[in-house]
């Protein structure tokens, strides 16, 4: 049964990296586009995002979940460690995701239309990298946990393990992933110039994913971050980024030939193998503290809990992912494009 | 005031923050589909028209609910971690359903909102009435969750450590039925009476008078029912509490002295220094009755409670007398809104509106109130005589800045979101058949 838990608790995130991931991307794409392109990406984010932006994200609260009634001593470590991460990404998700809301159901069009959209996309860019901080923190080996409040100050205990150039890293390095995932589903979804615009960002976002990824290797190595180390000297680990860096090849074919399908599995396949290289070299040890390492298994929650917990994932699974492929699929069908408020503003 | 008060403070702010939002976002899918189902039969544009202006409404308050239902699930952990390591395996039932739900929910809404004219016209509506199911499902299983805090069990206790765990009883515990149901009726009545109270202000200011009259119409049949059914369900509350948590209810009525036969106070100034209460009006024998169904039932007394196991009195006491104050006025709204069935004259008076307006937000108050009751009434204990609330929070110092950033957030989110109901009233108007 715990295996139920834990492959729930990683399809989710698997999800929340592709589908919250391609989310933000979406802004973050209409933050790096011209002000003439901002247009039409607003309208097919709208087409592409919004009937199922909102259950993206509840993969993040089904993770919690997860975390806190099966991993409680994991959990226990992770949200007292991250308050103030963790707070930064909830401020981040509460303002993109009304200002997408608002900007889309205001029903008069003037000014404040204005401030949606940047609050969208500025939101969209600083989330992602405040979750990846959050997760560098994790993995980054500054966190101290102690009972000892006199010697330690607020700063020790609570700021500098997320607040450094690892952590930085690790959340730009989310958020290009993001912008990468997105621009590359969008050029499935658009026609003439507005793909040739896609392709563009799809090609500009996968070189600095690859640029930030190497630095942030590099620069995880000459600092002796364990996690990093560990996975440097990781075959299976170091097998999946070579293979990732070997299907960059098909991909950039893919890209520049605008294959709409093939691009977008080839950039899920790059996803997939950089989650499972990361987390394959450390796993289940996912916190590492300035001294010892926190299995996600340790303390774990008694097997009446579990058993019922991976009961309850499996009904809600059989009712949730048909309903969920049926909504995509609802409105993958769907290609007109369509400018929904305007018309009915005045 | 310390990291304890400060961080009590911003889980009550939240909580009634969200507690807002997800009672509209549970109650008025129904008034949604209802005015859908009345365009589809009688294809009355007008019917058509307020759909889609409730639609509009529904995905504002349910974008507001659902990021601000987001940031409660981070901040049960991030402001209670020792209470989440505990009780977490205990309660995961009631929450794993709840995010199923949720989910069932936003999938429906992707459906609903963006179907119109996409999908078939009866599946499609058929995905708003999904929409309120699992809304309202959401609502009885984290209050359920709740209800096992006041009524801890599916585990034992011993030595301090949960062991024996039953996720099943858990979830099922003594408290569920009577506080979900005490919720699920609260939210309709709420929520009716807000939204008809909004369409009757328009009906008042003689804006688009026959649209308004028919949406006041879905939404206050919906709160008059609720609101003739709600002492029933609190009766089963208190006869509930009167039994698992005694100190709680002589908290609520600000009863000291253990007494058999004991009178029931309405009103009332608490002097918790000195443990009285002045200018209240008695009811001789009524709490007796009331808690216990006998008359001559003896009701224990803050007195006989330990001290360092009372909640604060005064607080409980005012607000479960908003509450039950109210409740009885928006039951003789209700009777009112009734009796206008017969006497329809009675929608020409400008009084008759300006009743509904006044009584709007009132539901709103009543619930807050009624969580103060139950919340500030389990004080000092987080989990019922199990662990105490200053076992449980965060040792990280700093609670007051983290309180005035939530509390600053949603007091400019609110407004927006005023202002926006505001714009969306006014397009409504200016609208032309």
């Amino acid at each position: 049964m715990l295996y139920v838990v834990l492959f729930f608790l990683l399809f989710s995130l698997l999800l929340y990296v592709l589908l919250g991931g391609a989310d933000f991307g979406a802004g973050i794409v209409e933050l790096f586009s011209s002000a003439k392109n901002r247009e039409q990406t607003k309208d097919t984010i709208y087409r592409v995002m919004g009937p199922i932006w909102e259950a993206n994200h509840i993969w993040l609260i089904i993770m919690l979940v997860i975390l806190w009634v099966a991993f409680p001593a994991y959990f226990n470590i992770m949200i007292i460690y991250l308050h103030i991460p963790l707070t930064l990404v909830l401020l981040g998700i509460t303002l993109r995701g009304v200002a997408f809301v608002f900007r889309h159901y205001d029903a008069v069009v003037d000014g404040s239309q204005f401030w949606y959209n940047w609050l969208f996309r500025i939101g969209s860019f600083v989330t992602p990298v405040f979750l990846g901080m959050s997760f560098g923190t994790l993995i980054g080996g500054k966190i101290i946990i102690t009972e000892d409040y006199e010697n330690y100050g607020f700063y020790d205990l609570f700021m500098q393990h997320w607040l450094n150039i690892f952590s930085l890293l690790v959340g730009l390095f989310y958020a290009a992933l993001c912008a990468f995932l997105a621009s590359t589903l969008l050029i499935g979804e658009a026609d003439g110039k507005a793909r040739k615009h896609y392709v563009k960002n799809s090609a500009f976002f996968t070189s600095v994913l690859v640029g930030l990824g190497f630095i942030l290797i590099s620069f995880g190595y000459l600092n002796n971050v364990k996690f990093i180390k560990d996975f440097i000297h990781n075959p299976v680990s170091l097998a999946c980024v070579a293979l990732s860096g070997v299907l960059l090849i098909p991909l950039w074919k893919a890209i520049k030939k605008e294959y709409r399908i093939a691009s977008r599995y080839l950039a899920i396949s790059q996803v997939i193998l950089i989650l499972f290289a990361a987390l394959y070299a450390h796993f289940p040890y996912i916190i590492i503290t300035s001294d010892k390492e926190v299995s996600l298994l340790e303390n774990l929650a008694p097997d009446a809990t579990i058993s019922n917990l991976a009961i309850m994932l499996l009904i809600g699974g059989f009712i949730i992912l048909p309903g969920l492929f049926h909504l995509m699929r609802s409105f993958n069908m769907i290609k007109v494009l369509e400018k929904p408020q305007k018309n009915n503003s005045k | 005031m310390e990291n304890l008060d400060y961080a009590r403070l911003q889980m009550a702010f939240t909580l009634g923050f969200h507690i807002i939002f997800a009672c509209i976002g549970m109650v008025m899918p129904f008034f949604m589909v209802l005015s859908h189902h009345k365009w589809l039969k009688t294809r009355d544009p007008i019917y058509k028209r307020l759909t889609m202006a409730w639609l509009k409404g529904v995905a504002i308050f349910f974008v507001t609910g659902a990021v601000s239902g987001t940031a409660l699930s981070f901040e049960l952990g991030m402001l209670w971690p020792e209470f989440m390591k505990h009780a977490g395996p205990i309660i995961g039932m009631p929450f794993s359903l709840e995010g199923a739900a949720f989910f069932v929910e936003a999938i429906a809404l992707g459906f609903y909102l963006y179907g119109w004219n996409k999908l078939p016209e009866k599946f499609h509506w058929f995905t708003g009435i999904i929409i309120g199911i699992s809304g309202v499902a959401s609502g009885i299983l984290v209050v359920s969750a709740n209800g096992w805090m006041n009524a801890p069990s599916g585990f034992d206790y011993i030595n301090g450590e949960f062991t024996n765990i039953d996720p099943v009883a858990a979830l099922l515990n003594p408290a569920w039925f009577t506080q979900a149901l005490h919720m699920t009726l609260a939210a309709f009545v709420a929520t009716s009476f807000g939204v008809a109270g909004v369409h009757a202000f328009q009906i008042f200011r003689k804006r688009n008078v026959e649209l308004n009259t028919k949406a006041f119409k879905i939404a206050i049949v919906f709160g008059a029912i609720a609101a003739f059914l709600q002492p029933l369900s609190g009766d089963l509350s208190a006869k509930d509490v009167a039994e698992r948590q005694p100190v709680k209810l002589a908290a609520m009525e600000a009863h000291y002295e253990t007494k058999k036969g004991a009178p029931l106070y309405i009103g009332g100034i608490v002097d918790e220094e000195n443990r009285t209460v002045s200018h209240k009006i008695e009811i001789p024998k009524a709490l007796s009755f009331l808690a216990f169904g006998d008359f001559d039932a003896e009701v224990k007394g803050l007195n006989d409670f330990p001290d360092d196991e009372l909640p604060p009195v005064a607080i409980v006491h005012y607000a479960f007398q908003i509450m039950v104050g109210i409740g009885t006025l928006l039951i003789f709204a209700g009777l009112i809104y009734f009796i206008s069935l017969k006497k329809k004259n009675w929608l020409h008076s400008k009084y008759y509106w300006l009743l509904f307006i006044i009584v709007a937000p009132l539901g709103f108050v009543a619930v807050e109130a009624g969580w103060v009751v139950t919340e500030v009434g389990r004080q000092p204990w987080i989990i019922h005589q199990i662990m105490r609330t200053e076992e449980a929070v965060t040792p990280m110092p700093g609670m007051k800045y983290s309180f005035f950033f939530y509390l600053f957030l949603y007091t400019v989110l609110g407004l927006t979101v005023t202002w926006l109901m505001n714009r969306q009233i006014k397009s409504l108007n200016q609208t032309k058949d």
